[in-house]
């Protein structure tokens, strides 16, 4: 085991934690923990995180299921939808070049950092129209 | 939606779904939170075969995943566990500023 695999624990830890508390599944943290910490290229990155991803959503998932906080029409709902636009956003990730990738990635954490800071901040007054 | 981000930039997708569900189905944000986490499942599964056999060098690095997945079991766990006692607001204030520099870093400098 090396430095390097410390550091990855470590940056798994806090993916884990904050998977478990605001829900983000880790990859928004393993991604850039990653490519910045670790200077790994952004396609590689994406594809570790997304196999990182799995057994960390098994086990938040499992221990959300058992305290009864997942809605399970909604979860397969979401989860069927989401393989067919899985698959499409994959194959393009892999086929972009890594620094376009990046800074698309680099406007997602943007959007995000957005998101988490003021969560369902417009429409208060709008109609809600389903984008 | 969610599923095309995931697939696309390596993350469960969490973020379009967490809102769209809060927003348009007005499920608590706990319970949005944790069905996410679970419809995430599936979309990682399918993205990543794609990632590890498209290329002719595999995109996804399983030793490095191996060592964030033991981490990140641990920090799950541990954060499921702590969700209704964590100073949430404070947590998430901190976490958008730190991913706002990462995504400044990453669109200037990619």
């Amino acid at each position: 085991m090396s430095w390097g695999d410390l550091v990855a624990i470590g940056g798994g830890l806090l993916a884990g934690f904050l998977s478990g508390t605001i829900g983000i599944g880790g990859g928004l943290v393993f991604v850039p923990f990653m490519t910045i910490g670790f200077r790994i290229a952004q396609p590689l990155a994406q594809g570790t995180s997304l196999a990182a991803v799995i057994p960390t959503a098994v086990v938040g998932g499992v221990t959300h299921l058992r305290r009864g906080n997942v809605r399970r029409d909604a979860a397969i709902w979401m989860g069927a939808g989401g393989v067919v636009g899985a698959a499409i956003g994959a194959l393009i990730a892999v086929e972009v070049p890594s620094s376009i990738l990046a800074r698309i990635f680099g406007a997602f954490l943007l959007f995000s950092a957005y998101r988490i800071a003021f969560p369902g901040r417009p429409a208060a007054t709008e109609p809600k129209v389903p984008a | 939606m969610g599923g095309l981000l995931g697939g696309l930039l390596g993350v469960g997708g969490g973020f379009v779904m967490v809102p769209l569900q809060v927003l348009w189905a007005r499920m608590p944000q706990k319970q949005a939170n944790a069905t996410s986490l679970v419809a995430i499942i599936p979309i990682a599964l399918v993205a990543v075969p794609i990632y590890y056999f498209r290329k002719g060098t595999p995109q996804v690095d399983f030793h490095l995943a191996l060592f964030l997945v033991i981490g990140s079991v641990i920090g799950a766990y541990f954060g499921a566990r702590l969700l209704n006692r964590i100073p949430e607001r404070e947590l998430k204030y901190g976490v958008a500023g730190l991913l706002f520099l990462a995504g400044l870093k990453e669109l200037v400098f990619p």
